[in-house]
């Protein structure tokens, strides 16, 4: 009962989205000029413009402002094309040809093949720690080459099916050719760099000559406040005019205010927790599902979340691309649960549940699930680890660990972390029939036979995988009123910090 | 008349937040089911952070933050106080030397630094807060000490008690100590109420354990819901304070009557 | 008394190194290392090497401390691992704001806190001494977070008189009402404890029997109160105030991250989140010149107020 409730909430939520993106577009005529100030979290001094390096959500809006990538991601992580005006894989998906769009970078140099082989190689130099370095791994940049100006092939090591989503990987922005000092950025994005303080502020003006049409706005400004709190202060005071990252508190006290718009993205936030599947007492499947059996879902989502998300149902990218939405949802059954503790000869089940101040409600959700995990008879130690060094040390350590991840595409949650080579398999899932199947997946051009392989692979981690997960939470923006444009989207994607197509009133 | 308002003030004022320390974690479970977090539909007092009744962390809160601000000024006192006696009522400067240089060091660490540190490299625990919370208090105590002590040790009345032989350590415990007394409880009640202080700014840095919720960390859990639901950040707030108030004011009134026989 | 000061002077030198190398120790005892920091939610075992190696990480930890001594000796405090910046460019920066919310602060703390103390022990026992000593009382409790979210909303939300945080603002000093909050809330609990030992100090120093003997001897209760009494009630306080001046140096992180005030205390939480060693050091040293500084000459003006006590010796 209680669950059909939350479940069309969460359907209902879907839909709000989609309506208010819609009303976004097509409201009032949009206005030129003026400057909008936005508020992120920062990193200090170790805040960088250098676009292949960004790692915060603030490095990453400065860096959309300033450059774009050939491709991004769609809310449902399809990729979106940016640069590229198209994209074409031969036969059997081991060499893709990408058409440039006209674009010119602020210096007003025009986007060449040369600028793009010249990203991605930097991106992927081995002596170099770029985040994006991993996605585009699988191109072979020796044999890839410039056909023309304005076409580049990439030859693949291995077939790629889904090879556009690489080119939207985070990060992956396309330099002139030859940049090495990013002290005064040059990119083609929608505004120049302007002025840039790491830790406290950065500037830049429209860029007059963006491909996509000029910005609505003349400035943007970049802040960094840290703490939630401040940010929704600094929005309520008047102070900035867009406030990222904000919690289901913050948006429920705010509710009925006016002079606030909160605009919620839902689905963009996993939220669970990874079991080692490879010791024990998670080595035993009947052990997992019991402790997918025992977790109370609407519970957690409620009291970890205010109700602002969607209950999981034990995979990775509800509403995306390729989501296998026709697995049953999973309930909470504790009888089933013992029954199968004590078939696995473990009936008083003792664990140690890591945690860490890694994330919005993640210790929160960690001892409510303790709770939940003790009315099943499991005995439940709580450690909370040091946040700055917590994701290393789950990688290798503990048995079963609170854990959080942004949106990305299912493909690409499949590659980094659920196969035997994967250099984060945080639960340890090393199976040669997944990682054979996977990779028959990517050979795979015919969309049917493709997403029949995904509901497969999806299936498996649903019966038996590691990642138990329990919902996923809103992605909450809060704007002043005279703001317009601003889309409700899930982190990183297209039109998250998106600020070419933003006006004020 | 006026002496025994003040009596009943002290009274209400301990009495209220010392008894929930004691006899609230005795109360089984007041609260109920789980909740939506900061409800503000929900009986009074409202829920907390977790969606658990306030009312729940109000009463189990009680006991740890008692226990840890005076263990943490216990300790502190415990180390400190000889410590800075002994150094002011040392003839030997070498002596006086050996004894506040090291504390020297420890307060040009920055407090911050130490705590930010500590509370990284230590388990998350009741006593690393002790310890942390004594730690950053040590150096203070022994130096206001000494402080008051040099002054009360050079008096006219103790260097005759010198010149008539009488032993330094009897001087330093019972003269010097008892004329320090004011000072020195005017700042143990003070540091007192710091420690409470401290355990909260720790939760804020994050060394509560994890299923901590004393009423120091219920401050700090719950500043988030302020505007939806105050009383999961007030009512703690007040009984801090009440237990802070009511403490010194007794301290002031022990001290008095002492010094008015 | 030169040579009194000379000698502090030397011994603050060694208290200096003492702090940078316990510094370090303390780093060192930290769990993970900047490589692992930087690499976050996506520690890919591979890369973390690498950065290692980029950062010079895998020399001995003793070869990396005396690089960095060697550094200091030349008045070079090093480059930040994750940013690659001088440490000194970055202490610069962050040094300024600091520096404004703690002089405003002690500015007003000093006569505030002084004037307090005195008022509240010249009428020992009566309602203003009640009154004073409760609600410092009742203050010191309460922690800096909860008073900023109090007055945030109070004053800059609810009745929208004050800006809410220094988001943005180019220096402090430009924009002077965005300091107004965070100073109130830095000298909340300051004036608490002074007030309270400098009313104490008074109490006795006003029972003194030298003061005693000025009132005999004629002088006006004014003077016997503000020359005689107050510099002898001032010598324990001095103490507690040059612990202040470092407390609020150390920029009471809190204040700085409610107010997004972009000071010393945040680079030092966020050097020390990212394992940044060479600037979680070169803030230490900043720190411990500034302390010993200070309790120097909290220790010469409290000579300078009572001389006999260290005549004595």
């Amino acid at each position: 009962m209680h669950l059909t409730a939350i479940t069309r909430r969460g359907a209902l939520g879907l839909a709000g989205a989609a309506l208010l993106a819609g009303c976004g577009g097509t409201g009032a005529e949009p206005k030129h000029g003026g400057t909008l100030r936005a508020a992120f979290a920062g990193g200090g001094a170790a805040e960088t413009l250098d676009p292949h390096r960004v790692n915060l959500f603030a490095d990453a809006a400065r860096a959309k402002a300033m450059y774009d990538k050939l491709a991004d991601l769609g809310g449902d992580m399809a990729a979106v094309p940016r640069l590229a005006e198209s994209w074409e894989g031969n036969a059997d998906l081991t060499v893709w040809t990408v058409r440039l769009r006209e674009a010119v970078f602020h210096d007003g140099a025009p986007l060449t093949a040369a600028d793009v082989l010249y990203s991605y190689r930097r991106i992927t130099d081995p002596e170099e720690t770029f985040r994006a370095g991993q996605d585009l791994a699988p191109i072979d940049l020796d044999a890839s080459r410039a056909v023309d100006d304005r076409t580049v092939e990439f030859v693949l090591r291995h077939p790629l099916a889904e090879f556009p989503a690489s080119l939207a990987a985070f990060g992956a922005y396309i330099v002139p050719e030859g940049a090495d000092d990013f002290t005064a950025p040059v990119g083609t994005g929608p505004f120049t760099f302007a002025a840039f303080e790491p830790g406290r502020s950065f500037a830049a003006d429209r860029f007059a000559d963006h491909w996509d049409g000029p910005a609505l706005l003349d400035r943007l400004e970049i802040v960094v406040a840290d703490e939630e709190s401040a940010r929704v202060n600094a929005l309520l005071g008047g102070q900035v005019d867009y406030a990222h990252d904000l919690s289901a508190t913050t948006a429920r006290a705010n509710e009925g205010d006016d002079a606030i718009t909160l605009l919620s993205s839902p689905g963009s936030n996993m939220l669970g927790f990874a079991m080692k599947t490879d010791r024990a007492p998670f080595d035993d499947p009947r052990v997992r599902q019991a402790m997918f059996l025992l977790c109370d879902r609407e519970a957690l989502l409620e009291s970890v979340l205010s109700g602002r998300g969607l209950v999981g149902n034990d995979l990775f990218g509800l509403g995306f691309e390729h989501y296998a939405d026709a697995i049953p949802q999973r309930e909470r059954d504790v009888e089933a649960a013992k029954a199968l503790l004590a078939e696995a000869g473990v009936p008083g089940l003792s664990v140690v549940l890591d945690t860490a101040e890694v994330g919005a409600g993640l210790p929160e959700a960690a001892r409510i699930f303790a709770e939940q995990l003790r009315e099943g008879g499991v005995q439940v130690e709580l450690n909370v680890r040091n946040a700055d060094t917590y994701w290393s040390e789950i990688l290798t350590e503990g048995q079963i660990a609170s854990y959080r991840s942004g949106a990305m595409p299912i493909a690409s949650h499949l590659s980094q972390r659920l196969l035997t080579d994967s250099p984060t398999n945080l639960t340890a899932w090393r199976d040669a029939d997944f990682d054979d199947r996977y990779l028959l997946l990517q050979s795979t051009a015919d969309e049917t036979d493709r997403q029949a392989l995904y509901d497969e692979l999806q299936q498996r981690l649903h019966d038996e995988g590691g990642y138990l997960v329990w919902g996923f939470a809103d992605w909450i923006v809060g704007t002043a009123a005279h703001v317009r444009g601003v889309e409700p989207a899930p982190a990183n994607t297209l039109d998250w910090a998106r600020f070419d197509k933003v006006w004020t009133e | 008349m006026k002496r025994r308002i003040e009596t009943a003030v002290i009274v209400t004022l301990l009495a209220v937040p010392l008894a929930l320390a004691l006899l609230g974690p005795l109360v089984p479970f007041a609260g109920g089911e789980r909740a939506r977090p900061f409800d503000p539909e929900a009986p009074w007092p409202g829920t907390d952070h977790l969606g658990a009744s306030v009312l729940d962390g109000v009463l189990d809160g009680g006991r740890g933050i008692v226990l840890t601000a005076v263990a943490a000024t216990a300790l502190a006192y415990a180390a400190g106080f000889p410590v800075g006696l002994a150094a002011a009522s040392t003839r030997r400067r070498w002596l006086d030397e050996l004894l506040m240089r090291p504390f020297d060091l420890l307060l040009a660490l920055p407090s911050l630094l130490l705590v930010l540190i500590l509370a990284s490299i230590a388990p998350p625990t009741a006593w690393t807060l002790v310890l942390v919370t004594a730690s950053v208090n040590l150096p203070d105590i022994a130096r206001i000490t000494r402080a008051a002590a040099l002054d009360a040790a050079h008096r006219p009345a103790v260097e005759a008690m010198w010149l008539q032989g009488e032993h330094p350590w009897r001087i330093a415990t019972v003269h010097t100590a008892r004329s320090i007394l004011p000072t020195v409880a005017a700042d143990a009640g003070v540091r007192l109420v710091g420690a409470c202080y401290l355990v909260a700014a720790a939760s804020f840095f994050g060394v509560a354990g994890p299923e901590a919720n004393d009423w120091a960390v219920m401050v700090d859990a719950n500043r988030g819901g302020i505007f939806l639901s105050p009383w999961g950040v007030v009512l703690p707030a007040a009984l801090l304070v009440a237990l802070s108030v009511g403490l010194n004011l007794l301290f002031d009134r022990l001290l008095s009557r002492r010094d008015t026989p | 008394m030169i040579a009194y000061a000379a000698r502090r002077a030397g011994l603050g030198a060694i208290q200096v190194a003492a702090v940078a190398a316990l510094a370090f120790a303390l780093v060192e005892l930290l769990p993970g290392d900047a490589a692992v920091a930087l690499a976050g939610d996506r520690p890919d075992p591979a890369v973390i090497e690498r950065i290692r190696e980029r950062m010079s990480l895998d020399e001995p930890a003793p070869a990396r401390l005396a690089d960095w001594i060697g550094g200091l000796a030349t008045g070079d405090l090093g480059t930040s691992l994750v940013s690659g910046r001088p440490v000194s460019a970055i202490i610069a920066d962050a040094l300024q704001p600091t520096l404004i919310l703690a002089g405003v602060t002690l500015v007003l703390l000093l006569p505030m806190s002084i004037g307090l103390g005195v008022a509240a022990a010249r009428r020992r026992g009566r309602w203003p001494d009640r009154l004073i000593t409760t609600t410092s009382v009742g203050l010191y409790a309460v922690p800096e977070f909860a008073l900023a979210v109090l007055l945030v909303s109070v004053f800059a939300i609810g009745l929208d008189w004050l800006p809410p945080t220094a988001v943005g603002a180019g220096s402090l000093l430009d924009e002077p009402l965005v300091l107004v909050l965070p100073v109130l809330v830095l000298l909340a609990r300051p004036i608490c404890s002074i007030a309270r030992l400098v009313r104490a100090g008074m109490i006795e120093a006003l029972d003194a029997e030298y003061t005693a003997h000025a009132r005999r001897a004629g002088v006006p209760e004014r003077t016997v109160v503000w020359a005689h009494a107050l510099p002898n009630a001032l010598a324990p306080a001095a103490a507690q105030i040059a612990r202040t001046a470092d407390w609020l140096l150390g920029g009471v992180i809190v204040v700085e991250s409610v107010f997004v005030v972009p000071g010393l205390g945040t680079a030092l939480v966020d050097a020390v989140n990212a394992r940044d060693l060479p600037v979680v050091q070169g803030i230490a040293v900043v720190f411990g010149v500034t302390t010993v500084l200070v309790n120097l000459a909290a220790d010469l003006v409290a000579f300078r107020l009572a001389p006999r006590l260290e005549v004595a010796s």
